[in-house]
């Protein structure tokens, strides 16, 4: 079974700083395999070592994720390979053009059977590109994936929906987005670091991938806080602790979340 | 001079956080502090992502590793706030390793895999410690067997190890350097009996006295060498003292962050403390002292990977870096003030543990000795 483990190269949230307008500045932040798509790479590596298969990596964007270290930090995370597109033509690409690339990326990589990926990246945060991969390719799409394992002829699939799980059989080629718990994905070991660099790294050019043309041009208007919800925005007097928690108890009762 | 990381390191670092966050968060090291318990959970996580076999052969599944990336390891684990967390369980058992035989070496590992501390050190006795020629507890060979007897004192883990790594004397030669030698002794072979030590600090380390009367074991319980066991074990103590140097600097970097950062949220008069520029002295001055200290570790740790003769460096590494360390750790329980002090807080905990170092791994007044020495023969 030929795996590939879609993911991003992504700034690291820790580095990032909150604006007081709910802006995030990411100026500061050091990229890092984006967070969500760890648990892409161990589902991918369980996969591969219960069915006897290859794991190969993918990652598509600017120039700038081609680093030994973006190598490294991806290769020591369980792949056997990794396959890269990178290029400035993808610099600030929306998630449909990255899909794009992605699916170009998959077919030159060739009898791929399943594609993991996170549910989303830690920068945008659409959790859209893992399906519109889907799209691009004609397969199978299923997000909010909690466990995959081998089955007859294909794979069993495990969804945590809102509704409860669903445990589906799966023959075909299929994309699956991994949800962020699905599993706790391993810590790279010294072995795994040390060996990064051994691993076999493919340079892909997106001149050369059928790339689609994207039709439709995507510009960001504005963007706004998520919505609260409604607040009372109570403020208790501290000065008398006592009397204080007193009145914190009595409005948590109110509000019967007590 | 690159002050950067190569990205194995940057990795390695990466990695090591993502465990610390998992298996060692401040809650855990201080129930472990609270309940005078080893960190063996995060030791079992440690060892599962290779780190409990940096540096070792590869014929023992290790990853060969440099000094400088095993200091890098050990700062960040004492960063988090635990005391002597990771490293120099690693050292102590490459003098298994280079010197045992083959069934020690497999006892060591499997124990260092479990998480445990396989063995604790037996050198220092009630009327010797620095001057090793004064140890008294002896080791008589005869009919295939070897017979001890002798007490040890204020040794390190011995109650939670399996083993102790015994230092004791041939009586029958003159000169102490050749009437050491080293043996693996189980703690629980008939004669061997303990008494727990309590302390003010390093609760997730025991520490007892050990008593050997008429212990008697197979030979094979010989480490090494007969009579090389006080060179054998001088092997891995430079870097021993590095390992401890990185552990204060990790500690003493752990007790800053916590003191600037009440620094910027206690307010009196009406603002932060940090605002007052008393206070900023001892957070700048405590900033040059941890900055001094990383140097002084990492260079030290860059001779030994350059294979240059320490000399005195490693002594004066130690000492420096002990008592700086407590410098640093002291000035944060002051910002904190009677908060500082309070059973729970973690600068309490560090201020003692720190304090610890002053004399563990060998005293400030020691250091003196051996480096004070080297420097009067260097320039001789």
């Amino acid at each position: 079974m030929k795996i590939v483990v879609a993911y991003k190269w992504a700034p690291n949230p820790q580095d990032a700083d909150v604006r007081p307008d709910g802006s995030v500045d990411w100026s500061r932040a050091k990229n890092a395999v984006s967070e969500y798509d760890p648990v892409a790479f161990e589902l991918a590596r369980r996969l591969a070592d219960a069915t006897g298969g290859e794991v190969v990596g993918l990652t598509v964007g600017a120039a700038s994720i081609d680093t030994p270290l973006a190598r490294k930090a991806a290769l020591s995370r369980g792949l056997d390979r990794l396959v890269m597109v990178a290029d400035d033509a993808l610099a600030g690409a929306d998630g449909t053009r990255l899909a794009g690339a992605l699916a170009a990326a998959v077919r030159t990589i060739g009898d791929v059977d399943v594609v993991l990926a996170g549910d989303s990246s830690v920068d945008v945060a659409e959790g859209q590109v893992a399906m519109t991969l889907a799209g691009e390719l004609g397969w199978l799409g299923l997000n909010a994936v909690s466990g995959v394992t081998a089955g007859d002829g294909g794979v069993v699939v495990e969804r945590d929906l809102p509704s409860g799980v669903a445990t589906l059989a799966v023959t075909g080629a299929v994309v699956l987005a991994a949800s962020s718990d699905a599993v706790v994905a391993r810590v790279p070991g010294m072995k795994d670091i040390l060996g990064a660099a051994k691993k076999p790294v493919e340079v892909l050019a997106l001149g050369d991938l059928a790339v689609p043309a994207t039709e439709v041009a995507l510009v960001t208007l504005a963007t706004a806080k998520p919505d609260a919800g409604a607040r009372l925005g109570v403020v208790l007097d501290g000065s008398d602790p006592a009397a204080a928690v007193a009145q914190l108890v009595g409005a948590l009762r109110q509000a019967r979340a007590l | 001079m690159d002050f950067g990381l190569t990205d194995e390191q940057q990795l390695l670092l990466e990695s090591l956080d993502e465990l610390l966050e998992r298996e060692c968060s401040e809650s855990y090291i201080a129930d472990l502090d609270a309940t005078h318990q080893p960190p063996t959970t995060f030791r079992q996580a440690m060892n599962e992502a290779g780190f409990g076999s940096l540096g070792f052969p590869e014929e023992f599944g290790g990853t060969p590793s440099d000094a400088l990336t095993l200091v890098m390891l050990a700062e960040r684990v004492a960063r988090q706030g635990l005391n002597n967390g990771y490293g120099l369980e690693l050292l102590q058992a490459k003098d298994i390793l280079e010197f045992g035989s083959a069934e020690q070496q497999q006892e060591i590992l499997g124990l260092l895999a479990a998480g445990d501390v396989p063995f604790a050190l037996g050198f220092t006795e009630p009327g010797a410690g620095s001057d090793n020629s004064a140890m008294t507890t002896s080791a008589v060979h005869h009919d295939g067997v070897v017979t001890f007897n002798g007490t040890k004192t204020l040794i390190t883990n011995a109650l939670q190890s399996k083993y102790l790594l015994l230092m004791a004397k041939n009586p029958d030669v003159e000169d102490p350097r050749k009437a050491i030698s080293m043996y693996l002794v189980p703690m629980d072979a008939p004669g061997v009996t303990t008494n727990r030590l309590e302390k003010i600090l390093w609760h997730i380390s025991d520490s007892c006295e050990i008593f050997l009367d008429d212990v008697t074991l197979p030979e094979s319980c010989l480490v090494g060498v007969k009579g090389n066991g006080f060179k054998q074990l001088m092997r891995n103590f430079e870097l021993e003292r590095l390992v401890i140097a990185a552990n204060c600097l990790g500690m003493a970097q752990c007790a800053f962050d916590d003191a600037a950062t009440y620094a910027a949220q206690r307010v009196q008069f009406g603002k932060p403390i940090g605002s007052f520029q008393l206070i900023q002295l001892k957070l700048t001055d405590m900033a040059i002292k941890l900055e001094n200290i990383r140097n002084f570790v990492y260079k030290t740790a860059w001779m030994v990977d350059q294979g240059e003769p320490l000399k005195s460096q490693g002594a004066l590494c130690k000492r420096y870096s002990a008592m700086a360390a407590f410098e640093v750790a002291d000035e944060a329980m002051q910002i904190f003030g009677g908060v500082g002090v309070t059973i729970g807080t973690r600068v309490s905990r560090l201020w003692l543990d720190l304090r610890g170092h002053r004399f563990g791994g060998g005293t400030d007044e020691i250091m003196v000795h051996i480096a004070g020495r080297q420097i009067v023969k260097d320039h001789s």
